[in-house]
């Protein structure tokens, strides 16, 4: 008989002796020790913060005694920053504060956990195949057995297992589907790096090393303002919060400060009793409201059409009939108001704005031999010529000699060096005043928005010029400034209809227009946009705005954000302290970020990776294109030809993909892994095979054809994400398509339904369960770890190292581990770890040295951007050849040495010395770094691939890789980092630096205490004792040019699509018809009256950012469980009453929620908060009759053709840089009250059912 | 008390070695005799029916019932501190009493784990055990009677626990709680439950620096301090 019930489980016995009797354990009075535990009640304090995607970035103190962590409090040894300004800290919100227990709550994943019905499947399979990999096959080939454990998604039945158990039916989920399908059908999914960024890279880099994708966050959340990219070639930058205090005129447009923002708001709040007035534009009355002076609150979705209005009133007043002169300074160096746009004549004799004129249409290319067609011109006023002056992106990449050195905004004449004074208009030099047609689209009729009775063609009048081109002929030109003057409707006494000569003008885009859109009276609109302006003049451009992903999530989120930075601009504000563009959404700013790339996706070992743009990826893989509604001929400018924009959201990012604009995952329609063995079968290269295939039609891409089985993502990783509970835009299209489960939705597809199906995409029958393997890595049971087949508990914030950064203050601190990971959580960098050490030990005998062949886009900051200068040109149409890098996608061969990828993983590759590292289109030696991370790491000692290279097993030893490589973290780095840049711009940066040479961060340093991180040319602001940090500022002070076409920041875009889609300038344009509430309203009666509203979804009050609200505190404080809010008008139409449950759905899906009626909200809108999930107190939904939806059960992705443009200067592919995005605020629901609560509790817990989704 | 170390395993998670030991347990029970007859019965159906059920089918009611929301936690302090910071504090004096009894932590586990908590009780002479046990019965009995609520198995180990150191006082009030409090009280009545507890940031500190003096104390475990929360 075992002994079992005399073995201890959990204890051992305090033993008297140890060390082999050479240690006594004595057990004296130890009572001298309280006074000690009475003062301080813990062993250690240890400096981590709340890795949330939350802006925050708060260093706390953590309190452990006994290995248990007891209290928090705040840190509060910041540094100072500079003279006069408030202390940043004490840094934190409540919100945070409450995380602390999770760490020991019953809600936290304890176990590696996995369905007991793939856990039955798996270990049966392994009984008859011994390779785990073939074991795999036989389950995930057998329809049968993959609907078995593909259709319980969602519903409960996890058992626990152990690491070694479910690494290794990961590894061979992974082996099996790289070589079966191609390592670019395995995906991972994780946002915001400045979080937690070796977190991020641990599962990146195991990706990036096996040929995996990563999808990008950034667009996909929809914080990434494409407006950002568009005008300034940069993916957002912005300035700390500190800057807020130098603003002496602040606006809030959209943006609740004081909830979202809490351990900043106070300087907002503080810099009021300076004297700054605060301006809020909101269409509820949000806690920000409360703080306004004046506080303007538009119907939502309307901001645009106030923007207009207000630059209205600037152009008349600073630029028409008054003058500033520094405005008219700051617009004609720094912007494109002088830049020359050509006019094309349009059949009826009237005109219609092209592209930028560039040096190449010019004789003798204007005496440009380099890059010509990417060149644009001005007039000078001092010479009176037409020159080309410095700085258009054409100079940026390829110049020789002389010419290197004229990227830059100097006010020159790029061949002759001579000063020059850029001409605002040509309207002092015109041929001609000619009729212009500008597109107007505030006449679209809307079910819920106002629109107004103007014809949707606006004729203006702008003056032009004549210039003869290389051919002789000619063609008229205006510049930007003229053609934007009209766009706003002003009258400069020119003659023609449609302009206004007073603020009571009924012509758009006047004061007196805008009433009847927004709402917002027209006196009230002169006011700001007055003082606004007048205090920028006075202050040079201290008007600031700070502004709130909400205006940025309705579909023409382009035309809220370009009305607001047009302001901006106009009264130069950018770039100079205590004014500008203050966007802050999500932790976007990963402040070390070229030392982290190369840890991030294994650069040091291969490149490029696979990176992929996720809004795209999750369209078209949960197959949310198959129910498209919106028809890109709604959205088109009423100047285009309609025969020339055929096709649907898909075809548009077929043909982008094609064009090598945007990424796609999977890539080819075939293995890539084969494909180079084809290609040496065939005794070819890979590149061009693929092009000859390509051609021919035997090779395609996988978006053609993206139900086609060869094409599924078959893995999935998700880690530091809440993707199925929080972000994922068509919620329940992810549960049918995706996963193959339970689902809510209602709508048929187009192949039922009959509507406008794809041009260049295979229609096929609906695929559901596409993926064959979702791991999600968390520490609290998520929706997204209840959908997934393997969840694996991670370490909290307080139980891993880390880095952690935000753009809200300029400081590097850590994450640290105050007590080890509990129950048998990991942390992700050992986690991805063992899964690359799993998957390496599985590779023998189907993966060993293999060629993938890699399809990368045109890149922003890369000579790509320079792709098709003039016209869009479609190879597969026979409108060009098709040149990879150029009319296509660069075809790269990575060599992919599998069974050493744990190897690979654990050491600092070799191309690091061998390529330098870089980024944001400079590149820097990095032998130096290497070096010393060897000595800081030690080498890897055991023979193979890895030898002899720095080290990087522990996270931290992954977090010195980081503060070792990057410029912001070591001042050696910033210095040759700012002078590969002077190299380009011929100005020497490296004095921004330098002071600075000899500081190098390393991890025990920021343990210690937060520290300030230095200025390179990463970023366009300043870490200075001086200034704040400003997004712009060495734009506008070192002369830097901005990164888009003409160098400066554009008011115009000139891209065919572009003007296609209506977008060259600004415009109000109403939000779209999603059409997901007319088919289906009235259809499923309860008895109660059901009404319409708009659905909007900010971010929380009562929950951890974005990320969750399960927390007993947040919950308690808020109302226990979903809500949404409505007004009180809306309320009583409907019978509703606050805290009765109600159900809101569409088309898409339902939620059961409970009501809070409120004065806040205005009429015909509703807002449910972010994150509230279907784990807590959710009832059944009267109309899918399985459990309520997320707030996303509601919604749907759309996508914009605008935003997938490519090969285009700034408008050219970078992860999260540019790309679609999951917009989702032009919603309706149906809402009413709910008849029977129904908990769907029946099942009996006995057996099986709690803990389940549905 | 090789009872209380029956009663442990039989709350762990189910795995082989455990089912295996079933008979040593059954003798171990049947030797000490200390579960009424009626309870010793039940104890010993269910470890007839757990003998004869599929392993992973086990595993997977015990991951449905146990890991899986607040209500049925097997954490003790769960029930009384939620995630309060008075927790931590708990915890560390609770390790702290076995620690003074000679035994150390040798799992990956935290302190007021039930199973880990009943091992430990298992070790000491039964009058303690059973005073120590007497002072977790609020909780173990609320966990039981949500159990019974639910048709669940378990109940039947919370039910011989509860025949070992008697019922507490108020188990009319938490078996009517169990009753009617709905999915999940914590959430439900999240108001009434939270009422004093709020925001009481002084008194926590308060508590944490009685806990301190808990070394020359005979208890310094401290139980239900909300008596409506549990």
């Amino acid at each position: 008989m075992s002994h079992f019930l005399d073995r201890l489980n959990f204890l051992k016995k305090v033993t008297d002796t140890f060390a082999d009797g050479h240690g006594i354990v004595t057990n004296e009075d130890r009572g001298w020790e309280d006074a000690y535990r009475a003062r301080w009640q813990h062993d250690k304090i240890v400096r981590s913060t709340h890795g949330v995607n939350c802006t925050g970035s708060c260093s706390w103190k953590i309190y452990v005694k006994n290995g248990l962590v007891t209290w928090e409090t705040q840190q509060t040894d910041y540094p100072r920053t500079r003279d006069e300004l408030p202390n940043h800290e004490p840094r934190g919100c409540p919100r945070g504060a409450s995380y602390s227990w999770y760490l020991y709550s019953a809600n936290r994943v304890k176990y590696p956990m996995i369905r007991a019905r793939l856990l039955k499947l798996w270990l049966a399979a392994l009984a008859e195949h011994p390779d785990p990999v073939d074991a795999w096959a036989s389950i995930v080939e057998n329809p049968a057995k993959a609907i078995e454990y593909k259709s319980k998604r969602g519903l409960g039945g996890f058992v626990r297992a152990n690491w070694d158990e479910v690494n290794q039916l990961i590894a061979a989920a992974n082996v099996y589907t790289a070589k079966q399908y191609g390592p670019d059908r395995i995906y991972g999914f994780s946002p915001i790096p400045a979080m937690s960024m070796v977190s991020y890279a641990a599962g990146s880099r195991y990706l990036s090393l096996i040929g995996g994708a990563c999808g990008s966050f950034y667009d996909w959340y929809c914080d990434l303002p494409p407006a950002s990219p568009m005008v300034w070639g940069e993916q957002t930058d912005v300035p700390e919060s500190a800057d807020w205090y130098n603003s002496t005129f602040l606006m809030l447009w959209g943006s609740n400060v004081p909830q979202t923002r809490t351990p900043d708001a106070h300087f907002m709040t503080e810099v009021r009793y300076k004297g700054t007035k605060t301006v809020v534009v909101c269409p509820d009355y949000s806690e920000a409201s409360k703080f306004a002076d004046l506080w303007l609150h538009p119907k939502q979705g309307t901001d645009a059409a106030v923007a207009m209005a207000m630059g209205h009133v600037i152009l008349r007043e600073f630029y028409l009939d008054g003058q500033s002169d520094y405005f008219t300074d700051y617009v004609r160096t720094k912007t494109d108001f002088p830049c020359l746009v050509l006019l094309d004549r349009r059949a009826d004799g009237s005109y219609v704005n092209g592209r930028f004129l560039r040096a190449s249409d010019l004789s003798d290319s204007a005496g440009q031999a380099n890059n010509p067609d990417w060149k644009t011109l001005a007039f000078d006023e001092k010479s009176g010529h037409l020159i080309v002056p410095n700085g258009s992106i054409g100079f940026r990449w390829g110049e020789k000699d002389g010419m290197v050195g004229k990227w830059n905004l100097e006010p020159k004449e790029a061949l002759s060096n001579a000063e020059t004074q850029l001409r605002l208009s040509v309207n002092d030099i015109r041929d001609e005043v000619v009729a212009v047609a500008f597109p107007y689209f505030g006449s679209t009729r809307h079910p819920h928005f106002a629109c107004t009775s103007h014809s949707e063609i606006q004729l203006r009048n702008v003056p032009a010029r004549k210039i003869k081109r290389a051919d002789g002929s000619e063609v008229l030109v205006a510049t930007v400034y003229d053609l934007t003057l009209a766009q706003y409707g002003l009258d400069r006494g020119l003659g023609g209809g449609n302009v206004a000569k007073t603020y009571d003008d009924d012509a758009p885009y006047t004061p007196a227009w805008q009433e009847k859109i927004t709402g917002v009276p027209r006196a009230q609109i002169v006011t700001v946009a007055r003082q606004f302006a007048e205090n920028a003049d006075k202050t040079h451009g201290k008007s600031m705005v700070i502004i709130g992903a909400a205006m940025n999530h309705w579909y023409h989120m382009d035309m809220n954000y370009r009305g607001v930075i047009n302001l901006l601009m106009m009264c130069g504000c950018i770039g100079q302290s205590g004014g500008g563009w203050s966007h802050y959404v999500g932790q976007e700013k990963l402040r070390p970020q070229t030392g982290w790339t190369a840890l991030a996706f294994a650069l040091d070992w291969h490149r490029p990776p696979r990176h992929m743009n996720s809004t795209s990826f999750w369209y078209i893989h949960s197959s949310q294109w198959r129910h498209e509604k919106l028809a890109m001929s709604e959205i088109l400018s009423p100047l285009a030809d309609p025969q020339q924009w055929q096709g649907t959201q898909i075809d548009y990012n077929v043909r982008s993909v094609r064009m090598g604009w945007l990424p796609s995952a999977p890539q080819l329609d075939r293995n890539p892994l084969t494909i180079a063995k084809a290609a040496a079968a065939a005794g070819q290269e890979p590149a061009s095979y693929v092009v000859e295939n390509l051609k021919s039609g035997q090779l395609g891409f996988a978006f053609e054809d993206p139900d086609n089985p060869v094409n599924f993502p078959r893995n999935l990783f998700v880690w530091r994400s809440n993707l199925l509970g929080s972000s994922g835009k068509g919620h329940e299209y992810f549960l049918k398509y995706l996963l193959g489960t339970t689902h809510g939705v209602q709508g048929k597809d187009l192949g039922e339904e009959g509507g406008e199906k794809p041009l260049e995409v295979q229609w096929r029958d609906a695929a559901h369960g596409k993926l064959d393997l979702l791991v999600t890595l968390d520490f609290r049971m998520s929706t997204t770890c209840l959908y997934s087949d393997i969840v694996l508990p991670t370490a909290t914030w307080y139980e891993k190292n880390d880095l952690n950064t935000s753009d809200m203050h300029p400081f590097i601190h850590p994450l640290t581990a105050a007590v080890d990971p509990a129950w048998e959580a990991r942390t992700d960098w050992d986690i991805f770890k063992g899964i690359a050490k799993a998957f390496s030990e599985t590779c023998p005998g189907h993966l060993g040295v293999e060629k993938d062949i890699v399809t990368v886009p045109t890149l922003h900051d890369t000579p790509t951007e320079l792709a098709q200068p003039l016209a869009v040109k479609d190879w597969k149409k026979g409108e060009c050849e098709l040149i990879p890098g150029k009319t296509a996608p660069s075809l790269v061969v990575v060599e992919r040495d599998y069974p050493n990828t744990y190897r690979k993983f654990t050491a600092l590759g070799p191309l690091m010395d061998q390529l330098g590292n870089g980024g944001k289109g400079i590149g820097w030696n990095t032998e130096a770094e290497v070096a010393a991370l060897a000595r800081l790491n030690y080498t890897v000692a055991e023979v193979g691939v890895s030898q002899g290279r720095p080290r990087i097993e522990t996270d931290i030893d992954a977090a010195e890789v980081i503060l070792m490589l990057a410029p912001e973290t070591n001042g050696h780095v910033a210095v040759k980092s700012w002078a590969a840049l002077s190299k380009i711009t011929g100005r020497d940066h490296t004095h921004l630096a330098i002071p600075k040479e000899h500081e190098k961060i390393r991890f025990r340093d920021i343990v210690a205490q937060p520290r300030k991180i230095i200025s390179s040319p990463t970023w366009s602001g300043l870490e200075d004792e001086k200034v704040s940090y400003n997004a712009g500022y060495t734009n506008v002070h070192e002369l830097i040019p901005w990164r888009t076409l003409t160098g400066r920041q554009q008011f115009y875009q000139d891209h065919p699509w572009m003007l296609g889609f209506g977008e060259a300038m600004c415009a109000y344009r109403p939000p779209v018809d999603m059409k997901t509430v007319e088919p289906i309203i009235g259809r499923k009666p309860n008895g109660n009256r059901e009404i319409v509203l708009n659905f909007i979804t900010p971010h929380q009050k009562w929950g951890i950012h974005s990320t969750y609200t399960d927390n007993l505190l947040m919950l308690t404080l808020s109302r226990g469980g979903p809500i949404i809010w409505l007004s009180e008008v809306d309320a009583k139409k409907a019978g509703i009453e606050d805290n009765d449950w109600i159900e809101a759905y569409n088309l898409n899906g339902a939620i059961a929620a409970r009501a809070v009626v409120s004065q806040r909200v205005p009429e015909g809108m509703s807002m449910m908060y972010h994150a509230q999930e279907k784990i807590v107190n959710t009832p059944g939904s009267e109309i899918t009759g399985t459990r309520g939806g997320i707030h996303n059960s509601v919604t749907r992705i759309v996508l914009k053709p605008t935003h997938m443009i490519g090969g285009y200067a700034q408008l050219s592919y970078g992860f999260n840089y540019y790309g679609t995005v999951g917009s989702n605020r032009d919603e309706f629901i149906i809402v009413r009250k709910m008849v029977k609560i129904d908990w769907l509790d029946d099942e009996t817990p006995a057996e099986i059912a709690t803990g389940e989704a549905h | 008390m090789k009872t209380l170390k029956v009663l442990s395993a039989l709350l762990c998670y189910p795995q082989a070695d455990i089912l295996a030991a079933l008979g040593e347990m059954t003798d171990a029970l049947d030797h000490e005799r200390l579960l009424p007859r009626q309870e010793h019965r039940t104890l010993r159906a269910f470890m007839n029916r757990l003998a004869q059920a599929n392993l992973m089918t086990l595993q997977e009611r015990y991951v449905a019932t146990f890991d899986q929301g607040r209500a049925l936690s097997l954490h003790l302090f769960e029930h009384v501190h939620g995630q309060s910071r008075d927790r931590g504090q708990a915890m560390v004096d609770l390790l702290e009493t076995y620690r003074r009894h000679g035994f150390d932590l040798d799992a990956r586990e935290l302190p007021d784990y039930i199973p880990l908590f009943l091992e430990y009780l298992a070790q000491r002479p039964v009058d303690e055990a059973l005073e120590l046990l007497a002072d977790a019965m609020p909780v173990i009995a609320l966990i039981g009677a949500r159990l019974a609520e639910r048709n669940s198995d378990y109940c039947v180990v919370f039910d011989a626990l509860a025949t070992l150191s008697g019922q507490p006082a108020d188990i009319k009030d938490i078996r009517h709680q169990a009753a009617t409090e709905g999915p999940d009280q914590t959430v439900v009545n999240m108001d009434q439950i939270w009422e004093e507890e709020a925001v009481t940031f002084l008194a926590s500190q308060h508590a944490c620096a009685t806990g301190s003096r808990g070394t020359s104390e005979a208890h310094p475990i401290r139980w239900a301090t909300r008596p409506d929360a549990i």
